[in-house]
């Protein structure tokens, strides 16, 4: 048996190799001048956590792990307004989307993965005072395996136990480029994001919420309607636990998430999405089982906030 | 370096080394060993299961990867004419430099009972050998991809649910790799695959279980190069298949979707109207005390493709119906004297049958032939030109010098085009790959000569030499010597 010093140092030359190649990756995908960006602003939680987009930091346990399957559709996630106020085109009027994740866990630490992939990205093309915007025309036929911008993350428990009424935690995640700008998939370039987690439990009562930076390289201003550098994050959920026999309950109530760009804090690029949820799981065991639905609707619909989306998932998770 | 005199170099190495590893077969003849078990590999997931906190032998999850550069070199070869009259799918009488880089994750999970996920995105930087053209199934890498760039380019190669239903009989071990579970199933079982494969993960499977990335380099070993499986340009599909495993024996059969377009990435999902049929009959036996295994496959394709005699009539009956004149998908020939399948695709209908042995002939050597004759009416619309092939090589492991995670192999590939195929290249037309502008018609032949030194367990650094004999089929150009140089890294 290979002690773990000597698979460290055969590990270590592997790991350089490949972070060569995905550097070499980022930097010739860098290179391309295709218009577009990464329009979807559906920034899920880490597989395991709970919500679709707030993470309700109840991790714990020895070696544990989970794994998700989320998909969903949106109508409208970016509609351009002209510079005279009025006329207005849908450049990606549809997009649906795929996304397997997974984690891993232990004690209060969460290491995770998130592989999208779109499955229907279309619009309409057009010119807007001076900009010439060209939709996309992205479905699973035309393009049988794209993958979009890829997710690896960690996410820490900081403060309180499950069950408590506050806990509190943080989480980074690395945001590598794939795909195409002009599908408006990609920014095709790295990025990241920092959040502040919170979440607690209040009886049947449950809530979580995050304030975070997106650190987003690409700034396309002043064209309309595109990523204009680093953005704020912001969300919160809440809702109530209707508890059944064996270890399942329906949790149900609404998050409602956004960001704005720090160029324009709360003006004009300021996207905002409220989503009614629902998950049916069942925890206590080893192997539990979560299945989540949500249909929102924008209440700031800009910069990439969907006119209305439904969302829907299901996640294997546990720990020893 | 002259050519002929190195193709006689060639057969000699090729002879003494199959003498070598005969006589090591015999020397060492005591069982049909598998390949090497778990226990010998490094990887995470045996990481995770020496520290006791996975069960690699009945697994929830796994996860892999994989790591291949591959650089070629092709000396320049004698070439009387090259893109004659305009068309334009020779292989380039140039000296030219090739090479495939390509990263690779593999993701499992049990998802219940007697199913399992998986989820495989890879990333392929590449730059072929003039455009992939000019050869059929003697290209000299099978990482190679139509449309293939030197920017790297991320992608799912596979996502798909397999479901197993035992039905009793022994209980066999599988163990942890990629796309595999760490299991036990029963030697009797139903398998349902559904979701997005190359149907090469189940169908013609490599010889011996060898990893076709520590293997032979030539793509005319990884299956029968007259095997023009429905895929798309990176030789993935969508579709199903189900399996009857009864002990010895299993069959298969499989329904894929083929390209839209003939050897293009986008998938036409009409399963009904165009798709791509496979069965193939499996059994695995024991001769004098070593495994073997014997497999008949048989395909059926219904794709919207040009058969080589419609595109001809047409030519000959309109001359202005040419390969300059297409108003239809078609590969940009420019020779005007040309017929072009532009003018003949239609919903039609290619089959081919073949047959697959391997065997072994000692402690991890082994012997293993394929051939398959397709029809040759219609043109490549996936794999490679040829229409029928016929492969034989021969594989050892190192053990014998004391190396048993080294790989050496030596083989060769045939390949022939149906008279119909050669009279329309000869034509000057052109298909998926090959087509001179003229043709002496011969048999494509291709020796591959390798070998894999394994270092640190989880590299393998290999050397391979090809000599390929009558270039895309014909024997006015050639012959080409390919020179190769592999990295591949595991974990």
């Amino acid at each position: 048996m290979a002690s773990f010093k000597s698979i460290r140092g055969r590990v270590w030359p592997l790991l350089a190799a490949l972070s060569v190649f995905w550097c070499f990756v980022s930097s010739a995908e860098a290179q391309q001048q295709a218009s577009g960006f990464a329009v979807e602003r559906f920034y899920q939680s880490a597989p395991g956590g709970g919500w679709f987009v707030m993470d309700d930091l109840d991790i714990s346990g020895r070696l544990g792990g989970a794994i998700s399957a989320t998909s969903g559709y949106e109508r409208n996630p970016l509609v351009i307004t002209g510079p005279d106020g009025k006329q207005k085109l849908a450049v990606v009027s549809q997009e649906a989307f795929l996304d397997i994740g997974g984690s891993v866990t232990h004690d209060r630490f969460r290491a995770y993965l998130n592989i999208p992939m779109p499955l229907l990205v279309t619009g309409t093309s057009g010119k807007l005072g001076p900009y010439q915007y060209t939709a996309p025309n992205l479905t699973l036929g035309s393009s049988p395996d794209t993958v979009s911008d890829g997710r690896i993350g960690v996410d820490a428990r900081l403060f309180g136990q499950p069950g408590d009424l506050l806990r509190l935690g943080a989480g980074a995640q690395l945001i590598f480029p794939s795909g195409n700008r002009s599908d408006y998939v990609s920014d095709a370039r790295y990025g990241g994001m920092l959040r502040f987690l919170a979440a607690g439990d209040a009886g049947a009562f449950r809530y979580a919420g995050q304030l975070g930076v997106h650190l987003r390289p690409l700034n396309d201003a002043p064209v309309p309607g595109s990523p204009n550098g680093n953005e704020f994050l912001y969300g919160i959920s809440g809702g109530r636990t209707f508890a059944g026999p064996s270890g399942w309950a329906v949790i149900a109530g609404p998050e409602i998430f956004g960001e704005t760009a720090f160029h324009s804090f709360f003006s004009g690029e300021t996207g905002t999405e409220a989503l009614m949820t629902g998950r049916l799981e069942q925890t206590g065991t080893e192997h539990n089982l979560r299945i989540k639905l949500g249909v929102g609707h924008a209440l700031q619909q800009n910069f990439g906030a969907a006119q209305w989306r439904i969302v829907y998932g299901v996640e294997l998770f546990g720990h020893k | 370096m002259n050519p002929p005199s190195m193709f006689d170099v060639t057969k000699s190495v090729i002879a003494v080394l199959a003498s070598l590893i005969l006589a090591v077969s015999v020397a060492s003849a005591q069982n049909g060993a598998p390949a090497p078990r778990p226990d010998d590999d490094f990887s995470l997931m045996k990481m995770l299961s020496d520290k006791g906190v996975h069960d690699i032998d009945n697994e929830g999850w796994n996860a892999y990867g994989q790591f291949t550069y591959i650089s070629s070199w092709k000396p320049a070869f004698n070439a009387p004419y090259t893109n004659l009259n305009g068309s334009i799918n020779s292989l380039l009488p140039t000296a030219e430099r090739s090479f495939t880089g390509t990263a690779t994750l593999y993701l499992g999970a049990r998802l219940w009972k007697g199913a399992e996920g998986y989820l495989v995105p890879e990333v392929i930087s590449e730059q072929p050998f003039s455009q992939l053209r000019g050869l059929g199934g003697a290209i000299q890498n099978f990482e190679l991809q139509k449309g293939g760039a030197t920017v790297p380019q991320v992608y799912r190669s596979r996502l798909f649910l397999k479901q197993t239903i035992g039905l009793g009989g022994k209980s066999i071990v599988e163990d942890s790799g990629p796309l595999q579970l760490g299991t036990h199933y029963d030697s009797r079982r139903l398998v349902f695959v559904a979701g997005n494969f190359t149907v090469l993960d189940f169908f013609d499977t490599n010889a011996f279980d060898i990893d076709p990335r520590q293997g032979f380099l030539g793509l005319g070993f990884m299956t029968y190069a007259a095997y023009d499986f429905a895929s798309d340009a990176r030789g993935y599909s969508y579709g199903g298949i189900a399996e009857f495993h009864w002990d010895d024996w299993a069959v298969r059969y499989g329904r894929i979707t083929p390209p839209k377009q003939p050897n293009q990435l986008p998938v036409d999902f009409r399963l009904l109207k165009y798709y791509g049929d496979q069965t193939e009959i499996e059994h695995k036996h024991s001769l004098h005390g070593q495994e073997g295994m014997v497999r008949v496959l048989a395909y059926r394709n219904r794709e919207d493709m040009g058969r080589f005699s419609d595109a001809i009539t047409a030519f000959e009956a309109d001359p202005a119906k040419n390969a300059t004149t297409c108003t239809t998908f078609n590969y940009g020939s420019n020779n005007s004297t040309a017929p072009d399948l532009c003018w003949a695709r239609k919903p039609n209908v290619k089959e081919g049958v073949g047959g697959f042995v391997e065997q072994y002939i000692g402690h991890d050597i082994g012997v293993f032939a394929r051939g398959m004759y397709a029809d040759g009416k219609t043109e490549v619309y996936a794999y490679t030109s040829t229409d029928r092939s016929a492969t034989v090589g021969v594989l050892a492991k190192g053990t014998s010098w004391s190396r048993p995670k080294d790989l050496v192999g030596v083989g060769t590939n045939l390949g022939w085009i149906s008279d119909i195929h050669a009279k329309y290249l000869g034509m000057g037309g052109v298909d998926g790959f090959v087509g001179d502008g003229a043709i002496t018609a011969a048999v494509e032949r291709s020796v591959d000569l390798f070998y894999s030194a394994n270092f640190q367990k989880i590299y393998w650094l290999s050397g391979d030499y090809q000599h390929i004999t009558d270039p895309g089929f014909n024997a006015a150009r050639g012959p080409v010597n390919v020179f190769t140089v592999r990295i591949h890294g595991e974990f």
